[in-house]
């Protein structure tokens, strides 16, 4: 027995220190083609990932907009592909890294249409063409390119117009990507927002934007959940299949970064006292970005509730048709507590969103909160059962016997033995419900996972958001469980000093 | 009070088999009276009771409470079960509740009475049941019999006109049995009408005014418990009195397995207490009347009683065939049948072919 745990031991420790990876010797590297033979973090479904796909040899790390610097700087990748644009006005020398090569995949970045809405599209391109034509864009272009990192004023810069009444409203999806695509004081700025206002007012719509992952916008397009898709988007073959491209509006391509070559650590930076400091005035103060995660706490708190109410209501239904003593009550609701137990959550979430509520106009709070109803109710329901199947049969036959009816009986004296047992196995079951609202991102809901997932695209700083997020779900947990104590204690049956 | 007419309940087992506890009942509970109801175990005594207030769905029948048929769908049963209190054999004293709570929730819920009144008259029941003390303790705290007796009086609070005893002692130790037993016959003296299903043979015996015997589905013999106990019209009455314990063994010939036959007699004799010395006396007996008198002119029958109530033992060698009487035709100096004359108190033969010994 001991032989086997050294064993196992021994395997853990090889296979977590074969995850580490080696220094490499980066000099060589000035193009794609160089790329052989090293690790490049690349954002999940962009561009990038497809053409670094193609090329054999590379080891392709697909990640989230966010780790993608995190995983070079903690050596995770030996390059990571950003927005050349976006690594110039990132401080890359203060976190130890630099551009090693620019212009990958020069490219066009293009507006993305449903194939049957080409009116709207060409009303697009022809806004395009006429301030190409006028000077308009060279103007506006380089006043966005000159500001920096900090511009105060870059929210300024966006042109904001009111909504007039009648107009239809344009849904757009985007992926928030700095600097086309940002959150700057929990309001959404950048080059792409600012175009696509004017155009709007142009054009006489309203509009109203939805964030959603990257690789959820095509999808999300076809469904009918949104209609643009403006979210620094290369047109690609494989792409235009499914989505109808506008005229390219930005001009851009990737760079590749890796760590500069005076190999100064992360660690050896600032002391940790420092860095703490610097993320917590990175990830929250500056641009007020804590408001984001403020009201990213309340969509998680209020899905958390109507959740929890949902699934207890599912619950109860599904629990009273599976104890139905008629088989063809039981067995249909033993089969869907069954089949919403044997799908994983994020597909159930995923399903109702893209194909069952597909076309119709129901946000995605809604959707989350459907889902989670119907999947934990059916874990409550079982939780429920076994409460209810716990109190003896004698205690029923004894309220009958008295006189009471079968609901007052039910109501008196079954249901108090029974919450008395079930509450404290819900407890674990509601505190994993707080904690799985957290995939609420995948359909366009910024709750509060999401809302560091915003931050950290923008900062590209992994540390402080995700410990924060830890903390505050911890917290919720706690409370929760707390709460749950308390009722509990307040069903325990007590003696009477009589 | 109570009119039950050929009432029948059928069971289904799982697997789908029909089991008919119940085949055809008619017996009547007058106000006032004290009705047991006894019988070999499996014979559905309890079933009928729980038929009375309907927590079991007869198959068919009638059961009438002061006229009212309660199987009809269009009678609320619950009216009807607040007349009828129930003693279960589990007590089932509702767990989340304090004793006196256990005591007011269905007369304040049901009866509309004031927490003020129930309480008062749940206290007072409890100081009669000897359980003043323990009104505010939890069920949990209570040892058996003080739960049966606080069970009781929670039936009495709803001031029922009969209550049903199931078992009532039967989950007990039997230390706490006649603490219990005191309570009902306490009732009993005061006039409660009561319809009680026991094994306490000699407490139905005291306290009963009627007992039924039931057996097969039927109301096997009906009587006073004088009747009942004293003088048993049929066998099966007066085996289930006397606590009559059988076995049974049909020899072909005469070359049959004597030392198969002594380990059944020394099992039997085992399982009853009677001892190594019982023992040996019948496997005597017996090895001296199927070896030296039983002429074996077909299979013999012998049948071995015991009853726990008289320590009397009976066996009966039962010849299938027989033509002339067995001991009659056994000479008197037979060494065989002056042996079985010395160990038991008498050889007769009550019909031709069929001799008993007793012991």
């Amino acid at each position: 027995m001991r032989r086997w745990c050294f064993i196992m031991i021994a395997a853990m420790l090889w296979l977590v220190s074969c995850t580490g990876r080696k220094a490499h010797d980066l000099s060589g590297v000035n193009g794609v083609e160089d790329l052989k033979g090293y690790s490049v973090a690349v954002a999940m479904g962009s561009s990038y990932d497809l053409m670094l796909s193609e090329i054999a040899g590379v080891d392709v790390i697909r990640l989230g907009v966010g780790e993608l610097l995190v995983a070079v700087e903690k050596g995770r990748a030996d390059f990571c592909i950003i927005d050349q644009f976006q690594a110039r006005m990132l401080n890359l020398e203060s976190r130890g890294l630099e551009i090693k090569f620019n212009n990958i995949l020069k490219g066009t970045a293009c507006a993305g249409f449903r194939k049957e809405d080409s009116l709207l599209c060409s009303q697009f391109n022809a806004y395009l063409g006429g301030i190409r034509n006028s000077g308009v864009y060279d103007r506006w272009l380089d006043e966005w390119k000159s500001a920096s990192d900090s511009m105060a004023d870059a929210s300024l810069l966006v042109h904001r117009h009111e909504k007039q009444p009648g107009s239809r409203a344009l849904h757009v999806g985007i992926t928030i990507t700095y600097p086309y695509l940002f959150l700057k004081e929990n309001n959404l700025t950048g080059i792409e927002v600012d175009m696509f206002n004017r155009f709007c007012e142009a054009a006489g719509y309203a509009v109203d934007y939805e964030i959603y992952d990257f690789s959820a916008l095509i999808p999300a397009l076809n469904s009918g959940k949104i209609d643009v898709i403006l979210s620094h988007m290369r047109r690609t073959e494989e792409r235009a299949k499914q989505v109808l491209f506008s005229d390219a509006y930005i001009e851009g391509g990737g760079a590749a970064v890796c760590r500069s070559g005076d190999g100064m650590s992360s660690g050896e930076r600032a002391g940790i006292r420092e860095r703490l400091k610097d993320s917590f005035n990175n990830n929250l103060i500056v641009e007020q970005r804590w408001k984001l995660m403020a009201d990213g706490l309340w969509v998680t708190v209020r899905i958390s509730v109507l959740s929890i109410l949902a699934a207890v209501m599912a619950g109860v239904l599904l629990c009273r048709l599976r104890m139905s003593r008629r088989r063809m009550v039981s067995l249909p609701a033993g089969i869907v507590i069954d089949l919403l137990r044997g799908i994983p959550l994020l597909v159930i979430l995923m399903l109702m969103f893209y194909v069952i509520f597909a076309s119709s106009r129901i946000t995605g709070t809604w959707v989350a909160v459907m889902s989670f109803g119907l999947y934990y109710g059916a874990y409550f329901s079982e939780v429920f059962r076994t409460g209810m199947e716990s109190v003896e049969r004698g205690q029923w036959e004894a309220g009958l016997a008295l006189g009471l009816g079968k609901f007052q009986t039910f109501r008196k004296v079954v249901l108090p033995q029974a919450l008395n047992r079930i509450i404290p196995v819900l407890k674990g079951e509601v505190i994993a419900l707080i904690k799985m609202t957290s995939v609420v991102g995948y359909v366009a809901v910024v709750d509060l996972t999401k809302a560091s997932d915003i931050i950290r695209a923008r900062t590209l700083d992994a540390f402080f958001p995700l410990i924060l997020v830890s903390v505050i779900y911890i917290l919720l947990s706690w409370l929760t469980g707390l709460g749950l104590k308390v009722l509990e204690r307040q069903l325990t049956p007590k003696r009477r000093d009589l | 009070m109570i009119k039950v007419r050929h009432l029948k309940k059928v069971f289904r087992t799982p697997g789908g088999d029909e089991l008919t506890v119940l085949r055809d009942i008619n017996c009547d509970i007058e106000k006032g009276e004290v009705v047991s109801i006894i019988g070999p175990s499996g014979t559905g005594k309890s079933t009928l009771l729980r038929c009375l207030n309907r927590l079991e769905e007869p198959t068919s029948g009638v059961i009438e409470v002061d006229g009212t048929d309660i199987l009809d769908r269009r009678t609320d049963i619950s009216l009807i079960r607040r007349r009828m209190g129930m003693v279960f054999q589990n007590f089932n004293l509702f767990e989340h509740l304090t004793i006196l709570d256990n005591l007011t929730l269905c007369p304040m819920t049901l009866l509309g009475k004031s927490r003020e009144e129930a309480e008062k008259r749940g206290m007072e029941l409890l100081g009669m049941v000897g359980l003043h003390d323990k009104a505010g303790c939890l069920p949990g705290e209570l040892s058996g019999g003080q739960k049966q007796r606080a069970a009781i009086a929670r039936c009495l609070a709803m001031e029922p006109e009969i209550i049903l005893f199931d078992e009532p002692t039967s989950a007990l130790d039997p230390t706490m049995v006649s603490e219990v037993l005191a309570v009902i016959r306490h009732l009993a003296n005061q006039g409660m009408t009561m319809c009680i299903v026991s094994h306490e043979m000699q407490f139905v015996r005291d306290v009963s005014t009627r007992i039924l015997f039931l057996n097969e589905g039927i109301v096997y013999e009906e009587g006073t418990p004088e009747q009942i106990f004293e003088n048993p019209q049929k066998p099966v009455t007066r085996a289930f009195i006397n606590r009559i314990r059988t076995v049974e063994s049909i020899l072909e010939n005469r070359h049959f397995d004597l030392y198969g036959l002594f380990g059944k007699i020394h099992t039997f004799c085992g399982k009853y207490g009677l001892g190594t010395k019982v023992s040996d006396k019948v496997e005597h007996i017996t090895e001296e009347m199927l070896c030296g008198i039983m002429p074996f002119c077909g299979p013999v029958k012998l049948t071995i009683e015991y009853s726990e109530k008289t320590s009397g033992l009976t066996l009966t060698f039962r010849q299938e065939n027989a033509t002339t009487t067995i001991l009659d035709n056994t000479d008197e100096d037979s060494l065989s049948l002056m042996m079985v004359r010395g160990m038991s108190t008498s050889v007769t033969e009550p019909e031709t072919g069929t001799v008993c010994v007793e012991i």
